[in-house]
């Protein structure tokens, strides 16, 4: 018989269904499901035995709340994340096996690269934020007419609440999670974040959080909004307890993230990467993740104690009992108007990174832009009250927080002076992550500016509660976070994917985005003034023409997405455009590695040469030298 | 598969799938709307519409919600608040009032507006402003400026209805009053009284519920 005849012996694939036996999502799920029922069904009705306010009614919360509590367990350990410290505990050498996973699979099981880990969670926030997106769609379809509705008064506060949560949680990963799991590392030459399986663990607590959610729907949801305000939240139906667990869920996730990435920019820069050779983006995640360290845990605490409330019996917020509603208002607070800047600041440090390359001169004012977005996150620990103004707080405290919030206004206004000196005189492109990074700032010049308004206790006082701040948040997070998220997407896309999206579908996002983001919000800046209050779908006949358009213009911001999703499948399946090694001509160091980037960054570590921001100077090096002699390793101070 | 054949795939399973899940997603906020309730005509641009307050439903899902019903001219309680009557009439209403009384919170309340006469009738009585003390609930429909207050029954009245529908031989007041619908369209009518027993200051549940203490007048051409 001929050599030819002999099929080569290949290496031999198993069925695809063996995997399913492995640690992944499917195990996950199977105990997670098996998790929620032996909860719920076993140790909850054991122990509500006997408390007639669970027992006797419908709503047994202590059923229910084991069984989700234990059904994340279950999901947590079918995904493997107890794999690594059993065998610690059992002697195993320590190692980082699940890195080596290839193909599609690794995206469905606890991986600890960081580029696997950044996609998950580029994929995963976006489907949040298009279920998120689906249900503002829900909320201006029910506001079309006054009183006609389609949706039960019960229902469509649930949507809001849904719609504000399910941002709210997801947006703030929106930035960090792809663009920082996947690039941080790179960027201050690791080969990898300091702790890969908390990591991994930040992740998958993100679709846990999404989904426990998303079962409020089918426990008759809860009335609160994003906000979870006791009174309110301690009466509410079964909906509310997965609202607070799945809150607190995503405040471990952002606790674990800050964490994270704190320790590997302060433990693990390469050889020559001194703090004012970080990248913009770097320092915006420094910042950000101080925010979450410090202000998730209130959250988590806040989120725990309502929840011992509702199944315990505690009465930390019920006035009747002793408790307040107050305090829950300033832990939310404590922890959300921090959030309001976890979400803004990688959006800035993001587009940051984006302007120099596009209009080739260096970021101007890098040391003021640092110190600008580090003010803003002191300072966003001192503002929360402003929210309570109008709550019943001691008057003679109002001067001193309107003070900081107004105060605030100028490490913000900093960033938006490194804008304008880096575009002053540059050779501007405008591509699609320009055009995003521009219209953040005009987005949030506007954002800013109506926010005045509501740190001002006695404008505050008119327009509180209503439309008006409904329109200021969403010029500063949609307007700011989201237009940077796009921008980054854009900006990132090739090195993540090896595939250039298309720039006239990006163009035509940009700009259906745009228009029609304005035609929404700023509309509702004048139906707040006119007194229509948030999360009530009965409003004033006379509004109607005002609500009419701004849903009309809301539905085509929907439709700007669909013109992405489109741009995706177009791109990576039809054209295929493979893109340059460097498509932008960006001094950034991930730039300088290949597509797709090896699974450990760089063979060797790098040592680091120069700013990324040294454009318009030919003469200036190479950010890093991937190759580097010890010599050299030994004189950065490696 | 090539990648063109793949992306193919892909954006049919997303059309289809996405159109699908999209579907079924909003499926879930979609309820049954309680029954629509016409009024019985009872001359030219002339209605009659019975209604009925009580404690409690007695039964279902939210049996111990407050709750009104409405009557069918065929004389069936249907627990309903989505009420039909002609436009540009005058509309009789009759109000069973079952429930005990909670008081105003705003005393200017005690006076029935928008409504003919500005009187209502309580037990056959003109009334023109109520004991803010002794109110149970109101029957309001802001757009037509109509706001009447419905005195409550005695705690102490023997024979009190315990389940919904009631029946005139329980505990009751019987209120009158008269106003006029303007063109067709939805108005939003409702209890103004923070009547929502087991809820924090009486607020939530029935209160902000059509088919309780929440309803829809709708006006329709005659």
């Amino acid at each position: 018989m001929s050599a030819a005849a002999i099929p080569a012996a290949g290496p031999v694939r198993e069925p695809w269904w063996r995997g399913l036996g492995r640690f992944n999502v499917f195990t996950g799920i199977v105990l997670g499901i098996g998790g929620y029922l032996i909860g719920a069904l076993v140790i909850g009705h054991v122990l509500s035995k006997g408390i007639p306010a669970q027992t006797e009614t419908n709503q047994n919360d202590i059923e229910f709340v084991c069984g989700i509590l234990l059904g994340i367990v279950g999901f947590l350990v079918g995904m493997g994340f107890l794999n690594y410290p059993i065998a610690r505990l059992t002697g195993a050498a320590p190692t980082l096996r699940e890195k080596e996973e290839k193909g599609i699979a690794r995206y469905f099981t606890l991986c600890t690269d960081h580029k696997v880990v950044g996609i998950q969670y580029l994929w995963g926030v976006l489907f949040f934020f298009l279920v998120a997106g689906l249900n503002a769609m829900l909320i201006r379809t029910q506001l079309l007419y006054p009183t006609e509705h389609f949706w039960s008064a019960d229902n469509y506060i649930t949507l809001v609440g849904l719609h504000g949560t399910m941002m709210m949680m997801m947006t703030t990963s929106m930035v960090l999670g792809p663009f920082g799991n996947y690039f941080v590392p790179v960027m201050v030459g690791a080969k990898r974040m300091a702790f890969p399986r908390i990591e991994a663990l930040s992740f998958w607590l993100l679709p846990v959080a999404g989904v426990v959610l998303l079962a409020a729907v089918g426990a008759k949801g809860f009335p609160t909004g994003w906000t979870g305000y006791a009174n309110l939240s301690v009466q509410a139906k079964l909906g509310m307890d997965c609202y607070l667990i799945s809150f607190a869920l995503i405040g471990i996730s952002m606790a674990l993230v800050g964490f994270n990435m704190l320790v590997t920019v302060y433990t693990m820069r390469a050889p020559g990467m001194t703090w004012t050779r970080l990248p913009i983006f770097v320092w915006s995640v420094i910042a950000t993740a101080f925010l979450q360290l410090l202000a998730a845990p209130v959250l988590i605490a806040g989120m725990s104690l309502v929840l011992l409330d509702r199944v315990v019996g505690t009465t930390f917020f019920m006035p009747f009992s002793g408790g307040s509603p107050f305090l829950y208002e300033n832990l939310f607070w404590f922890f959300g108007h921090p959030e309001v800047y976890i979400l803004a600041l990688p959006g800035f440090g993001l587009v940051l990174e984006i302007l120099p390359v596009f209009s080739r001169k260096p970021l101007w004012g890098y040391r003021l832009a640092v110190a600008g977005l580090m003010g803003v996150a002191l300072l966003s620990f001192f503002v929360w009250q402003h929210h309570l103004f109008v709550s019943g707080i001691n008057p003679d405290l109002r001067p001193f927080f309107m003070f900081t919030t107004e105060l605030i206004s100028i490490p913000t206004a900093l960033v938006f002076l490194n804008a304008m000196g880096t575009l002053f005189r540059g050779k501007i492109r405008f591509s699609v992550p320009m055009l995003f990074a521009l219209a953040l700032f005009f987005n949030f010049f506007i954002g800013g500016a109506s926010g005045v308004f509501l740190s001002d206790a006695p404008s505050d006082v008119s327009t509180h509660g209503s439309f008006f701040v409904m329109a200021h948040f969403h010029y500063t997070i949609m307007g700011g976070l989201v237009f940077a998220f796009f921008g980054g997407l854009f900006y990132w896309f090739p090195k993540m994917f090896g595939v250039h999206l298309n720039e006239k579908l990006g163009k035509l996002q940009f700009w259906l985005f745009f228009i029609f983001f304005n035609l929404t919000f700023f509309p509702l800046f004048a139906v707040g003034m006119l007194g229509q209050p948030r999360r009530v779908s009965a409003y004033s006949p006379s509004l109607q023409w005002l609500n009419d358009w701004v849903t009309a213009a809301a539905y085509m911001i929907g439709l700007s997405f669909a013109v992405f999703v489109v741009n995706v499948v177009y791109s990576c399946f039809f054209e295929r455009r493979r893109p340059e090694a460097n498509p932008w001509h960006s001094k950034g160091i991930e730039w300088q590695l290949p597509t797709p980037i090896p699974v450990d960054n760089f063979e060797r570590v790098p040592v680091i040469n120069a700013s990324p921001y040294e454009y318009g100077t030919p003469e200036a090096p190479l950010v890093a030298n991937l190759n580097p002699s010890h010599a050299e390793v030994v004189a950065a101070g490696g | 598969m090539s990648a063109r054949r793949l992306g193919a795939l892909l954006a049919a399973v997303l059309v289809v799938g996405g159109g699908v899940a999209i579907g079924l997603y909003v499926a879930l906020f979609l309820e049954a709307s309680p029954p629509p309730v016409q009024a019985a005509v009872i001359g030219r641009r002339v209605a009659a519409l019975e209604l009925q307050t009580v404690a409690e439903v007695g039964h279902g899902e939210n049996s111990f919600w407050v709750s009104y019903y409405a009557r069918t001219p065929g004389h069936k309680w249907v627990h309903s608040t989505i009420l039909r009557v002609p436009a540009y009439s005058l509309v009789h209403v009759t109000v069973y009032q079952y429930d005990s009384a909670t008081g105003l919170r705003n005393p200017l309340w005690g006076q029935p507006r928008g409504v003919v006469g500005g009187v209502m009738y309580v037990n056959g009585k003109p009334v023109k402003v109520l004991n803010p003390e002794l109110a149970s609930h109101t029957f309001a429909i802001p757009e037509l400026g109509v706001s009447v207050p419905l005195p409550g029954v005695d705690e102490e009245a023997p024979n009190q209805c315990s389940n919904a529908p009631c029946t005139l031989a329980e505990a009751h007041n019987t209120i009158t009053f008269t106003f006029r619908t303007r063109g067709p369209g939805k108005y939003r009518w409702q209890c103004f009284v923070p009547c929502a027993a087991g809820f924090i200051f009486g607020f939530g549940g029935p209160m902000q519920s059509i088919g309780y203490m929440d309803g829809e007048l709708e006006v329709q051409s005659s």
